[in-house]
């Protein structure tokens, strides 16, 4: 549903003038207050000037009758006084309103009335004939009509509360279009994020594919082109997931085979070197199944202990990195929503490589501080520091740092954590200490929504 | 009893790793059957107690290993060591939730294969040669001879770790006993790494005790291990 709360959410989160949202808005509002602008513009020119004219000249006629009227009236029984007459019209009391100026001659040419004419130019006088109430014709001159400047009346007349709704409406359309533009867009942009990064597919809505224009085109393509990708990156998964678990059985008679060997012939140096390979190849078989495990995990998010997850792993530390001291500071717990398997997975994946590289006589430091919205967890190690170049490299599968090759492992323990916390929608942050080390960090949001 | 062949039960469908691992563990004298899908395991398994110790492969086509440990442990308290693939945590704790021993990760080396039936096996047959002794607290009698249990003299039914493990806390009421301790005590081997084993067969005796009414008498340390207190109103926690 397309209401405005929506709309205004929708505003809220989309911050930024070069968005398509503010663009197209302002580009489509603009556009149509300038072409209500210029309407508007072109129907009070010519309404109003002809308007003003015509007050003008009543105006005038009005103003010359009344003169005429006391000029006629003081001229029947005394002599023309010019001085007496302007006198008697200008200090009436009851005379109001502006005065145009005016000159009015007698049918003889005789300047009977002058009101500051002597500023108007000849060019822009106008003249008219008028009857006075003595059937005697007089000459009226005065100035052209000039109507007030046109963006004066424009803005007077937008004043009012008709042109505020105008102007909401045009803003409402405009933003509705923009929105019904940017709407879909958006949705695919999150539509292929999601499967970035979390390899879900959405279903797109029917409403979308049913648009019948070109942004339904270009949402049945994406969706087409996710499928295919996704269809794809299952099949690889699903192949190294079924060679490795295949590989199990024939590894697992060569260890056997290797057994027997040893045990009739005890001093062979072969078999020893066998069973070290079968051992690293179970180990390898194992992280890869893991890592497409959790490709395809699917079980239903539960409350998960971070504080029980760590404490376990440092149980499991201290049985498989005996020699390796661990700075946990157990606490309460601490609930989140998520997947306890992946979660503890991705610890021990973290807290091992920590544990790996951790010097002799230094501690491995496990902190869990809790935030507004997440809880982070931070390793830290006093190992070898690793360039920030290279920190994005290490979560790449089968990546090795540098010429750091341990003998036991293969470059995917910190994939399978990213895979995990990117599951919960969290993120691994590393960073490197001012006193040397590696430190990384586990934020995780307390649910899953 | 010592010159007779400890006769062990291989049940795996993966027929060319059954004989392989058969002439390895007879050369390391056990007398081995196999039986490659779970029915015939099964039917074997009822027929005649005549077991020291079964090998169970959990991922098998048809019946799986757990459908043969829930039918078997019904009614027959013989050791049962499965055989799990190695990040199937879910399996191995179901697994031992039904009943098992113990678990090995596959593919193994046959050699610690060996070495684990041979420590089921010692701790079966733990006691019955040595000192018999009776043990009683909470009104739980252990008696290590016949390695049974009653409760307030109604038998209650233990599997050999279980009864290892109720019999060690028994001895040392009021310790506290790492889980490395008790790994290695009870099931004859080294704590693992996520080994849960453990903590699975405390929480059946639990479970046990609870059905024959004794509640509360063995606690979790956290970090640490397990103790049995001696007294029911110590429980604090």
């Amino acid at each position: 549903m397309l209401t405005l709360s929506s709309l205004s959410s929708y505003a809220r989160h989309t911050f930024g003038f070069k968005r398509l949202f503010w663009r197209i808005f302002i580009a489509f509002w603009l556009a149509s207050l300038l072409v209500m602008l210029a309407t508007g513009f072109i129907l009070i020119n010519n309404f109003s000037s002809d308007e003003y004219s015509k007050r003008y000249f009543n105006d005038l006629i009005n103003q010359a009758e009344r003169i005429i009227w006391h000029y006629e009236q003081t001229s029947a029984n005394t002599p023309f006084q010019p001085g007496r007459l302007k006198n008697r019209i200008e200090k009436k009391p009851n005379h109001k309103g502006h005065r145009l100026p005016i000159l009015i001659m007698d049918g003889h040419g005789k300047q009977i009335y002058h009101y500051r004419m002597s500023q108007v130019q000849p060019d822009d006088s106008v003249q008219r004939i008028l009857l006075g109430p003595s059937d005697r014709e007089y000459q009226i001159f005065s100035k052209k009509p000039q109507p007030p400047r046109i963006y004066k009346q424009v803005l007077y007349r937008f004043q009012t509360l008709q042109f505020g709704f105008i102007f909401l409406a045009s803003a409402l359309v405009s933003a509705l279009l923009s929105w019904s533009i940017v709407r879909p867009i958006n949705y695919l942009g999150a539509f292929s994020r999601r499967y970035a990064n979390q390899q879900e597919i959405a279903t797109l809505p029917k409403k979308l594919l049913a648009r019948g224009d070109e942004l339904a085109d270009l949402a049945a393509d994406i969706d087409f082109m996710v499928n295919k990708t996704h269809a794809a990156a299952s099949t690889q998964q699903q192949l190294l997931h079924d060679v490795s678990h295949e590989l199990r059985a024939p590894l697992a008679r060569l260890q056997a085979s290797a057994a027997l060997i040893e045990q009739k012939n005890p001093d062979n140096r072969h078999t020893k070197q066998i069973n070290n390979d079968c051992m690293r190849i179970d180990q390898l078989i194992q992280q890869i199944l893991n890592y497409s495990k959790l490709e395809h995990y699917n079980s239903s998010p539960q409350q998960c202990d971070l504080n029980a997850l760590c404490q376990q792993v440092v149980d499991n530390m201290a049985v498989s990195f005996p020699g390796t001291g661990i700075h946990f500071a157990s606490s309460d717990t601490v609930e989140i929503t998520g997947y306890p398997e992946p979660l503890l997975q991705a610890l021990d994946n973290i807290v091992g490589n920590a544990c790996k590289y951790s010097p002799a006589g230094q501690v491995v430091d496990i902190t869990i501080t809790e935030h507004e919205n997440t809880v982070k967890i931070a390793v830290r190690d006093h190992g070898p520091s690793v360039d920030e170049s290279e920190m994005s490299k290490l979560l790449q599968p089968f990546y090795r740092g540098g010429n750091q090759m341990h003998t036991s492992g293969f470059g995917l323990g910190l994939s399978i954590a990213l895979k995990a916390i990117n599951k919960h929608k969290g993120e691994l942050r590393m960073s490197k200490p001012a006193d040397g080390g590696l430190s990384v960090s586990v934020i995780l949001p307390y649910t899953l929504a | 009893m010592k010159n007779e062949k400890y006769k062990i039960l291989l049940v795996d469908d993966d027929i060319i790793l059954c004989a392989l691992l058969s002439e390895y563990l007879q050369e390391d004298s056990f007398d081995v059957e196999t039986l490659n899908n779970g029915e015939t395991a099964i039917n074997r398994l009822l027929e005649k107690d005549e077991f020291d110790t079964v090998i169970l492969d959990i991922m098998m086509p048809g019946l799986s290993g757990l459908d043969v440990l829930r039918n078997v442990r019904a009614k027959r308290q013989v050791p049962i060591l499965m055989l799990t693939g190695r990040g199937d945590d879910i399996d191995r704790i179901v697994g031992l939730e039904m009943g098992a021993d113990d678990y090995l990760a596959k593919p193994c080396n046959p050699r610690e294969l060996s070495a684990r039936i041979r420590a089921i096996i010692r701790r079966t047959q733990q006691g019955s040669t040595n000192n018999i002794v009776q043990a009683k607290l909470h009104g739980i009698t252990l008696d290590s001879g016949a390695r049974s249990a009653r409760v307030n003299d109604i038998p209650l039914p233990l599997t050999s770790a279980e009864f290892n493990a109720l019999s060690l806390l028994m001895e040392r009421a009021g310790q506290t006993i790492s889980k490395q301790d008790m790994t290695q005590e009870v099931l004859n081997r080294p704590l693992e790494a996520y080994d849960r084993a453990m903590d699975v067969h405390i929480s059946r005796i639990r479970q046990k005790l609870v059905a024959a009414g004794i509640d509360d008498v063995i606690k979790s340390v956290r970090g640490i291990g397990y103790q049995m207190l001696t007294a029911p109103q110590q429980v604090q926690d």
